[in-house]
């Protein structure tokens, strides 16, 4: 736990840092005081700033002999009351898919940064390529609901770093931070806030206040709603022995309803996605062309929006902070009586415009702008831009 | 939006990244422009060929650098090693007034045909900063003084707070000694300029 609580902050004001630096940081606002991991670029950085910080302030940060033991000793840390979290890149991710799939089927919190690279070993691997995008949504077997986000800039990465261990708090989930290579490395002036201000913005680590047992998520006979219990401890009266090898149910007791398991697992979050689901937009009132986009090419977005306005093309940004869930009815609205969508996404697949076509009117064209190991020119979008407008 | 393209490269260990880092706190940090710079890591920045850029937007109203990657042409372009004076061409850098520089050793590179066709300043950096100051540490602050000079981007106050900020005190006469005599290279290459022009 953390013991000493000057250290956990940064002096409010203005710092340089790192992106991935930056999202270390985040974690130790955010209360973090376990790190288990395995150094991979291009997110090694983060398990060294990591190494320094944690034991300044009381935590614990240790480098396992492998990804699978990391992300176990996270889930451990997690379960004994520790606000824990790994940094891997996207080889790393694949060998600890076992582990994720059991920590969210038994609701067990945790937060995990993606730094993603391109290719396997031996691909590009110091260039940026979001190409985990559909492995975050579905890592591992069995059926769940994760979340992931994806910040776009240093200040957002240590912002967003909160955010991700207050929903990994609140609704007992992986939760992902989709930086990348390039994200990872660039630096920025960060403004950190006084210590007060984020303090009110962490939700803390707590006990359980129910007693009686129900240690994972149920439904509510009278209201009918999702409940998720505070996470229980290991070792403590809420937790007695090991629940872990038991199926549980719905009523939050250990009981085999494998339907009801699930659709509390899911739904606990697709209930509550207007709170879950963070967008942002650009211009849109008006708008006749739609780019919705996630990550660094909202950057470039941003500058393509403003080329096209000067030239009389009313086109907006929609920006996706949240990836996963994807907001369905939201997406549906905005996408609504649009000329054309655009979707840069710096990979190849599209895993996003797939999502965007599934709630687009079939007559709306959706036009994707791929990019692989470099992300998008301004001139990229904007080319896109004036070939429909 | 008025951005301004610094790009630096060398090898592994000579400071590359370390005054990428210096430029980039100078006009954020203490001029309060918004700036993003990325570097070469990993297996990159050691021992091999080594990189750094720096995007400073000279508009005060801007918070945030669009498209943090520094473009081609650069305004200002610093050249350490061999192998970046030979990758370079004369398109690489901008061909107006007040910009597009070129700032390079003399004493690690022998031959850069570019630098004859563009607006440069060639110092033997590693070689001034052992003899006048005694270790070739010194040559990042020689070139921190020059750029801050001719680059123009920041003020002398926000050069020397990163100085500060960035040596170790013991070291810090000394430094400040080097900063003032890039500095003073720098201001004598701009007059050379102007007379020619």
């Amino acid at each position: 736990m953390i013991s000493n609580d000057e250290k956990r902050f940064l002096e409010p004001g203005k710092h340089l840092m790192m992106g991935n630096v930056a999202m270390s940081e985040g974690a130790l606002s955010a209360g973090a005081s376990f790190f288990g991991g395995y150094p991979i670029t291009p997110s090694t950085e983060v398990i060294e700033h990591l190494s320094k910080r944690l034991p300044e302030v009381g935590g614990c940060c240790m480098q396992m002999e492998d990804e699978l033991a990391s992300i176990n000793s996270v889930i451990g840390a997690s379960l004994v009351g520790a606000k824990a979290l790994t940094a891997t890149s996207g080889p790393g991710f694949s060998l600890m898919a076992e582990t994720i799939s059991m920590a969210a089927n038994l609701e067990i919190p945790f937060v995990f940064c993606d730094v993603q690279r391109n290719g396997p070993g031996n691909g590009y691997v110091t260039e940026p390529h979001h190409n985990d995008i559909g492995f975050v949504r579905f890592a591992g077997n069995g059926e769940f609901q994760v979340i992931a986000l994806a910040p776009m800039n240093c200040q957002e990465l240590f912002d967003l770093t909160i955010t991700a261990f207050n929903f990994a708090e609140t609704y007992r989930c992986p939760v992902f931070i989709l930086s990348d290579a390039y994200l990872g490395h660039l630096h920025e002036v960060i403004n950190i806030p006084p210590k007060e201000e984020i303090l009110k913005r962490v939700i803390p680590r707590e006990l359980p206040e129910d007693t009686s047992g129900r240690m994972f998520t149920y439904k509510d006979r009278v209201s009918g709603e999702y409940v998720t219990p505070k996470p229980p401890q290991m070792g403590t009266e809420y937790c007695p022995g090991l629940f872990i090898h038991q199926p549980h149910g719905p009523d939050g007791l250990p009981t085999p309803k494998p339907m009801e398991f699930i659709e509390a697992i899911i739904d606990k979050i697709n209930i509550n996605k207007d709170k879950i689901c963070l967008t942002d937009t650009y211009k849109i009132e008006d708008a006749e062309i739609l780019i919705i986009a996630y990550g660094l090419p909202v950057r470039s977005s941003y500058r393509a929006v403003d080329i096209a306005r000067k030239e009389g093309i009313k086109v907006g940004l929609f920006r996706l902070i949240t990836i996963w869930p994807f907001h369905d009815e939201v997406v549906k609205e905005v996408v609504k009586n649009k000329k054309a969508i655009i979707v840069p996404e710096l990979n190849y697949t599209g895993y996003i415009a797939e999502q965007v076509e599934r709630v687009t009117d079939l007559k709306t064209p959706i036009i994707r702008v791929p990019k692989v190991c470099e992300f998008h020119h301004p001139n990229d979008i904007l080319e896109k831009i004036k070939e429909v407008a | 939006m008025a951005r301004y393209e610094i790009r630096i490269i060398g090898f592994g260990g000579q400071g590359v990244i370390t005054l990428s880092k210096m430029i980039i706190t100078a006009a954020s940090l203490y001029e309060g422009l918004a700036a993003t710079q990325t570097e070469a890591y990993s297996a990159a920045a050691r021992g091999g060929k080594c990189w750094a850029e720096v995007v400073v937007d000279l508009d005060q109203d801007q918070s945030q650098i669009d498209y943090p990657k520094a473009l081609a042409p650069y305004d200002f372009s610093i050249v350490l090693s061999e192998e970046g004076a030979s990758e370079m061409k004369k398109g690489d850098l901008k061909d107006e007034k007040n910009t597009g520089f070129l700032l390079w050793d003399t004493s690690t590179i022998k031959k850069f045909r570019t630098a004859k066709r563009v607006k440069a300043l060639g110092i033997p950096i590693q070689k001034l900063a052992l003899e006048k100051f005694g270790n070739s540490v010194f040559g990042n602050t020689i070139l921190f003084g020059a750029f801050m000079k001719i680059s123009n981007i920041f003020s002398e106050e926000a050069a020397i707070e990163t100085i500060k900020k960035f040596v170790p005190e013991s070291t810090l006469d000394t430094n400040l000694k080097a900063f003032e005599f890039g500095k003073q290279k720098g201001e004598k290459f701009l007059q050379t300029l102007m007379e020619a022009n």
